[in-house]
């Protein structure tokens, strides 16, 4: 049994198929990259699993327990995370007090949670950032603090969207350095859509294609590349046959 | 334990605030005993009633930032329980006190679980509705009285255990006790895990689900915190005020009052009530009952009192406190 396994999801907003019939599993403790153009659908999959859309049909298992239909807190609880492509900025709470809020989802103890948030930012290279207030802070920052929070829910999977959009080279280097530590040692899955080439092709395992709401390849990066449909999908026709 | 020392701990506020604390409590404390006129008492009286009730809307309307112009029918709701079941069956005040506030829990359990389907301007006008209509209720229904109310039976001697005095005074400790009560929840309220829940669904409702929190039920609990607090006050108002009816304890008047005073403060500050309380109650009188006096003044009161609250909420949204803040900054 995969550790989670989407069966047919189709998704369609009025007319508009968002997703359709896209099925995939991933296993416990892989890393696995979702790409494909704009619009292809990767947002609309993510909320279809973490439950902020209910799908109009098909399954979704995580560890072997149908979660269809579960309401995003519900998902978080049983152990699945996710940061946003775009995060709303809470004014007025301080980063250590965002990470808080993660840590209280299992920690009813407010010293506790507090000693749990501080280990994450420090985890996270973010000591010193504690008492800096996330509105006043740069997006690449923010988003890393999202992150934080997610992660101090305890997730057994981590889903993250376009965690590295607006770093630059050497944050994006950090940034793949911490994601290959947060699965080998923190034994966490990553599930991500990413939008840069370079950082998805060398963190992920297996990568999922998507493109106008169909799944149309997944493999290894390698072969992702390579791949015609992947190509066309991204470049256009004309640019398969080599340039 | 620990949840006490926390709702003791003022620590983390700076070292003006608790001095501040300490010397408005010294004058809370000594204030009858300054040679204050009957006028002036009740007005005291007003500021720490209307206190209550603004740290009490401040759970769900500062920290979990929902617009909540309902709380009168939680007045009527503390005030007509105790007011009933003291002229039907003479229950004391001590006992019918915590039912009106038991009946306004579970009330608001009821009213919540539906109401907080809406969000943003819709809830706000739900809640207005939900407080009218049980207005309206009370003017009608011939057995608690209906549009003419009720008198509470006078007796002869001061009795404690209906709480009534000859003096004000008695009123007035009674009403600070509860204010203390009420501050030391608030203390402890926005540092536990529901306060800081409640700050995450205010800003961004996604976000907070994504961490694990039923926003919905979240938002709940905090209304019916505050629903009880109100009660409370309600109750009060019940037996200082010897009569009720429905347009004293249960009008629109008085929800937007409590909202306005502690916006006006400052909403999600715990000093925010009653700063705004200290400012707008008296205003409220002395405006009221020096331009009310005069002929052809009539309502002008109303003119300041709203082209104050429009100031404040152009320039500064998070109040008289914010202002402050704001300077500290400056300050620094």
């Amino acid at each position: 049994m995969a550790f989670l396994e989407v069966v047919n999801i189709v998704k369609d907003f009025g007319g508009l198929v968002a997703n359709h019939n896209i099925s995939f599993a991933i296993d416990e403790g892989e890393i696995v990259g979702l790409i494909g153009p704009n619009g292809a659908g990767k947002t609309t999959l993510f909320n279809c699993i973490v439950g902020f859309h209910k799908p109009d049909s098909g399954k979704i298992i995580f560890q072997s327990k149908d979660i269809t239909g579960f309401k995003p807190f519900q998902t978080n609880r049983i152990g699945i995370g996710r940061t946003f492509q775009i995060m709303k900025v809470t004014t007025g709470m301080t980063v250590l007090e965002n990470v808080m809020v993660g840590a209280f989802c299992r920690i009813e103890d407010r010293t506790k949670a507090q000693k749990q948030a501080s280990a994450i930012l420090g985890y996270m290279g973010l000591s010193g950032m504690e008492g800096a207030y996330l509105n006043e802070l740069p997006i690449a920052m923010q988003k890393k603090v999202g992150l934080a929070r997610s992660l101090a829910t305890e997730p057994n999977l981590l889903m993250l969207d376009e965690v590295a959009s607006g770093l630059n080279h050497t944050e994006t280097e950090e940034m793949v350095g911490l994601l290959r530590r947060i699965n080998g040692e923190k034994k966490i899955t990553l599930f991500l859509i990413e939008h840069i080439m370079e950082m998805v092709m060398s963190v992920s395992q297996r990568v999922i294609v998507l493109d106008g709401g169909e799944k149309i390849a997944e493999g290894l990066p390698g072969e992702i590349v390579k791949n015609t449909d992947v190509i066309k999908a991204y470049l256009g026709e004309k640019y398969v046959k080599g340039l | 334990m620990e949840k006490i020392k926390d709702a003791l701990n003022f620590r983390d506020f700076s070292r003006a605030e608790q001095v501040g604390l300490i010397v408005f409590s010294i004058f809370l404390l000594i204030f009858p005993f300054l040679g204050a006129g009957s006028f002036v008492k009740a007005v005291m009286i007003q500021f720490l009633l209307f206190s209550l009730f603004g740290m009490g809307w401040n759970t769900i309307g500062g920290y979990g930032g929902q617009v909540e112009l309902g709380k009168a029918q939680y007045v009527g709701i503390g005030a007509y329980t105790v007011a009933l079941l003291m002229v039907w069956w003479k229950l004391p005040f001590w006992i019918s006190m915590p039912i009106g506030v038991l009946i306004a829990i579970g009330y608001s359990f009821m009213i919540g679980y539906p109401l907080f389907r809406l969000k943003g301007h819709y809830f706000a006008i739900a809640t207005i509705c939900t407080s009218l209509v049980l207005q309206d209720i009370f003017v009608n229904w011939k057995m608690v009285g209906a549009a003419k109310g009720i008198e509470l039976p006078i007796h002869e001697h001061p009795d404690f255990l209906y709480m009534q005095f000859k003096s004000d005074t008695y009123y007035y400790y009674f009403i600070m006790i509860l204010f203390y009560v009420a501050l030391f929840y608030m203390n402890w309220f926005r540092k536990s895990r529901l306060g800081y829940q409640l700050r995450m669904i205010k800003d961004d409702e996604e976000g907070a689900e994504s961490l694990g929190i039923d926003a919905r039920w979240c938002k709940i609990k905090a209304y019916t915190i505050a629903s009880a607090f109100v009660a409370v006050g309600g109750g009060f108002m019940a037996v200082y005020n010897l009569y009720i009816d429905p347009y004293s304890v249960m009008d629109l008047d008085l929800s937007i009052k409590i909202a306005l005073m502690a916006m006006l403060g400052g909403a999600a500050s715990l000093w925010g009530p009653i700063i705004g309380a200290g400012f707008l109650v008296p205003l409220d009188r002395f405006l009221g009952s020096w331009l009310g006096g005069q002929k052809g003044l009539i309502g002008v009161d109303f003119m300041i009192y709203a082209m104050m609250i429009m100031l404040v909420s152009a320039y500064q949204p998070r109040g008289i406190w914010g202002i402050i803040e704001q300077f500290r900054k400056r300050g620094k």
